[in-house]
C-alpha cells in the first residue's frame, strides 16, 4: 500500500468501479480499495440467500427457498436501457465481453388501479386499453411525429420550434389528455416528476426515441438485466481495471482522507499504512463531512412464488406507477426478475419496490406497488438517505459520487460518472483509448 | 453472429501469485515467454480463443487470465460465471502454492460448480527431477478433494513442455464430458451477449 498512485478510488460500487476502470484505461495509476470482502458496495447482489435475511435480521429460510447458493439479490434495482449511457460504455470499455443478458419480457404501466402494456408502436398505441378510441388517434399521431422527428432536419419539426417551446406546447399541438400525458412522460421518457412539461421538447422527444430505439433492439422491452444479477456490473469494470494495471484492495478499512496543503488531498490512511495519491475518488460513505442528504428512498425486496398478476406470466417485469396516479410527487417503480436471470431459485421471483420517500410513513407510500403483487412470501424494507456531494471536487481533488437514485434505469448512474470522469481529468473519456485487442502491449 | 457457431468453453486460470498463470496464458495465446515475471507483464491480458479439433468437430478454449486482481485482493466471483473447465495452477518449485490450493478450489466449486478441474504443476525446469512437491502428496491431494480433480498436469511455460499437451487433452475432455451439452447450447440463445454496432456510437456528443 506504501506507494504513490494517481488516483485512489475508494469503495467498489458501480459508479466507483466504472471510474476505476475508465482511469486505469487512461493511463492513470490507481490504488482501488474497499472497507468490505466482496466487490459492489450497495451494488453488489447478495447471495446466499442465508445473508440476506441475515442482513436485515429475519429468521433463516425455510427448505421451499430452494438452495440459498441459487440466489443473487440486488439491493438497488435497476435495468438497463438496451440503447442507454451504460450500454454504450459497456460496448466501449469491452466489459460487455463479461456478461450475459436478457431482455426484460414486458414493461406496464399503472393507470387506476390496474396495469396495462406500456404502448409504443403505432399499432400498441391503437390497441391498447389505455386511451378511449378518439384519444388513441391522438396518440398515434403523436408517436408518429416522434418516430419521423430529426433534430437536425427542421422540415420534421411541422411548425413547431422543439428547442425554444415547451413539451406541454407539444401534448397540446396533439391534443392529447393528462392521463396519456402521465404515461408518456413517466412510462416512455422515464421522468421521475412533471418538471419536465414546462423544459424544451426536445428532450422529450429525444428520450423517447431512446426508449423505441432501445425497444428496437431486443424485442420485447427496451430493458435488459444481467444474468446472475446486477452485482456482475460493478466486477466487470473492476476486471476492467485490474488489466489495464490498477490494483485491487478489499477488507481494508480506511481510517482517513490525508488533506495536505490548500485543501488538497495527499493520501490515504488505513491504520498505520498511508497511500500517496493525487485525486481520490469515492462514494458518499467514504467522506461523510462532504456530503449532504438530498432525500431518502424506500426500497423494499419481495420473495414471491409467482409472476405478477395481469402480466401473461411474465419471468421479468418493469412497471412504473405514475405520480398522479397515486396522488404523489415522484413515481413508483415496481421490478421483479426471477430464477430465469440465475438469481433466485426455481420456480422464484424477486419484485423489488421504489420511490423517492415523500411523506414520514414511506411504508404507507410503496402500497399500491405492494398491492399489485399478490401474495408475498418475504418482504425485506430499506430506507437510504440519498446524499450528494457539497462541492465539485475540484480543490480538495476529492470527487464524490451521488448515493444510488430512485430510478429505475443506469441513466442517471452513467451521466454522473462522466460527469465526475470529466471534472477529475479535465476531459471527457476517451473510448479509442481501450485497446480490444491481446498482445498491443507486446509490439 | 449467424454463422455456424463453433461451442465455445471458457477456461479459468487459478492459483496463487507468481506460479506462472499468465505464462501459461501467453504460451497459449502466442507462444511466447517473459522471464521478467513482473505485474507489467500481467497488464492487458484478458481471454484468448483457440480453436481445438477433436474427433473431427471444432471446440473452441477461451482461456481466462486473472489480470493480477489475486496479488491483494480477491479474485471477482464473476470470474468463475460461466466457465467450463478451471486449471488449478502451483509451482512445482514453491510447496506454499501447492498447499494452499484446497482454498482456490473452493472458490472454483463455489462460484463455477459445473466447471471440470484440472491440477497444472507449473514450473517443472526448475527443479530438475526433485520436484519440491512430491508425486504421494499430489495424489493425496487429488483423493482428499473426493477426486474432483479430472487429471494433472507438469507443464513448463520457459521450456513449453506439456503445455499443448495439457490444452489438448482438456479440449477432449470437454468434448467428451460435454458432448450433449455443446449441441444443446447451439441451440440455446435465450441470454445473449450485447455487441455493437459500436459505430452508431462513434458520435463523441451523444456520451456528454
Amino acid at each position: 500500500m506504501d506507494e504513490e498512485y494517481d488516483a485512489i478510488v475508494l469503495g467498489t460500487g458501480l459508479k466507483e468501479c466504472i471510474l476505476s476502470g475508465m482511469l486505469s484505461v487512461s493511463g492513470k495509476k490507481v490504488l482501488h480499495i474497499d472497507r468490505n470482502k466482496y466487490y459492489g458496495g450497495e451494488s453488489a447482489s447478495i447471495c446466499p440467500l442465508e445473508e440476506l435475511f441475515t442482513k436485515f435480521s429475519a429468521p433463516a429460510p425455510d427448505e421451499s427457498y430452494g438452495r440459498g447458493r441459487d440466489w443473487n439479490v440486488d439491493l438497488i434495482p435497476k435495468f438497463l436501457m438496451a440503447n442507454g449511457q451504460l450500454v454504450k460504455l459497456l460496448i466501449h470499455t469491452g466489459v460487455t465481453r463479461y456478461l450475459e443478458f436478457k431482455s426484460v419480457e414486458g414493461s406496464y404501466v399503472y393507470k387506476g388501479g390496474k396495469i396495462s402494456k406500456v404502448p409504443v408502436d403505432q399499432k400498441e398505441a391503437l390497441a391498447s386499453d389505455l386511451m378511449g378510441m378518439f384519444e388513441k388517434r391522438r396518440f398515434r399521431n403523436f408517436l408518429i411525429y416522434v418516430q419521423d422527428f430529426q433534430s437536425d432536419d427542421p422540415k420534421t419539426w411541422k411548425d413547431f420550434d422543439p428547442n425554444t417551446a415547451n413539451m406541454q406546447g407539444l401534448y397540446d399541438k396533439f391534443g392529447l389528455d393528462r392521463n396519456t400525458q402521465d404515461f408518456t412522460g413517466h412510462a416512455l421518457a422515464l421522468y421521475r416528476d412533471d418538471d419536465y412539461l414546462l423544459q424544451p421538447a426536445i428532450q422529450t422527444i429525444t428520450r423517447i426515441k431512446l426508449y423505441s430505439d432501445s425497444l428496437a433492439r431486443y424485442g420485447k422491452s427496451p430493458y435488459l438485466y444481467p444474468m446472475y444479477g446486477l452485482g456482475e456490473l460493478p466486477q466487470g469494470f473492476a476486471r476492467l481495471s485490474a488489466i489495464y494495471g490498477g490494483t485491487y484492495m478489499l477488507d481494508k478499512p480506511i481510517d482517513e482522507i490525508v488533506v495536505g496543503e490548500g485543501g488538497r488531498v495527499v493520501g490515504v490512511r488505513s491504520g498505520t499504512e498511508v497511500a500517496k495519491c493525487k485525486q481520490v475518488y469515492c462514494d458518499p460513505s467514504y467522506v461523510q463531512d462532504k456530503v449532504r442528504k438530498k432525500g431518502q428512498v424506500i426500497r423494499c425486496i419481495c420473495l414471491v412464488d409467482h409472476p405478477i398478476p395481469n402480466t401473461k406470466d411474465a419471468l421479468s417485469t418493469q412497471i412504473i406507477i405514475p405520480q398522479k396516479q397515486v396522488s404523489r410527487n415522484s413515481d413508483i417503480y415496481v421490478s421483479l426478475v426471477s430464477y430465469t436471470h440465475q438469481v433466485a431459485a426455481k420456480g422464484w421471483f424477486i419484485a423489488m419496490i421504489s420511490t423517492t420517500v415523500e411523506t414520514e410513513n414511506p411504508e404507507v407510500e410503496i402500497k399500491p406497488g405492494l398491492d399489485l403483487l399478490g401474495p408475498i412470501r418475504q418482504k425485506f424494507v430499506s430506507i437510504s438517505d440519498y446524499y450528494e456531494p457539497i462541492d465539485s471536487g475540484l480543490e480538495s481533488q476529492i470527487f464524490i459520487s451521488e448515493s444510488y437514485d430512485a430510478t429505475s434505469h443506469f441513466e442517471t448512474t452513467c451521466l454522473d460518472v462522466l460527469d465526475i470522469f470529466k471534472r477529475g481529468t479535465g476531459e471527457e473519456f476517451d473510448f479509442s483509448k481501450i485497446k480490444h485487442e491481446l498482445g498491443d502491449e507486446e509490439q | 453472429m449467424a454463422t455456424t457457431r463453433i461451442p465455445e468453453q471458457k477456461v479459468i486460470l487459478c492459483g496463487e501469485y507468481g506460479v506462472g498463470k499468465s505464462s501459461i496464458f501467453r504460451r497459449f495465446a502466442n507462444n511466447t515467454f517473459v522471464t521478467r515475471s513482473d505485474r507489467q507483464s500481467t497488464l492487458g491480458l484478458d481471454h484468448y480463443d483457440k480453436i481445438y479439433k477433436v474427433e473431427n468437430k471444432n471446440i473452441k478454449l477461451q482461456l481466462w487470465d486473472t489480470g493480477g486482481m489475486e496479488r491483494v485482493a480477491s479474485i471477482t466471483s464473476s470470474y468463475y460465471k460461466f466457465a467450463e473447465a478451471a486449471i488449478l495452477v502451483f509451482s512445482l518449485d514453491n510447496p506454499a502454492s501447492f498447499h494452499v490450493l484446497s482454498q482456490h478450489l473452493l472458490d472454483i466449486v463455489t462460484y463455477a460448480e459445473n466447471a471440470k478441474i484440472f491440477l497444472c504443476g507449473n514450473k517443472e525446469d526448475l527443479v530438475n527431477n526433485v520436484s519440491q512437491v512430491s508425486e504421494s502428496e499430489i495424489e493425496s491431494f487429488c483423493e482428499q478433494c473426493h477426486n474432483l480433480i479430472n487429471t494433472t498436469y507438469k507443464t513448463s511455460c520457459k521450456t513449453g513442455v506439456g503445455i499443448d499437451e495439457m490444452f489438448e487433452d482438456i479440449a477432449y475432455q470437454l468434448v467428451q464430458s460435454n458432448r450433449s451439452r455443446i449441441e444443446l447450447q447451439s441451440m440455446d440463445s435465450s441470454s445473449f451477449k450485447i455487441v455493437g454496432p459500436a459505430e452508431n456510437f462513434d458520435d463523441d456528443s451523444c456520451l456528454c
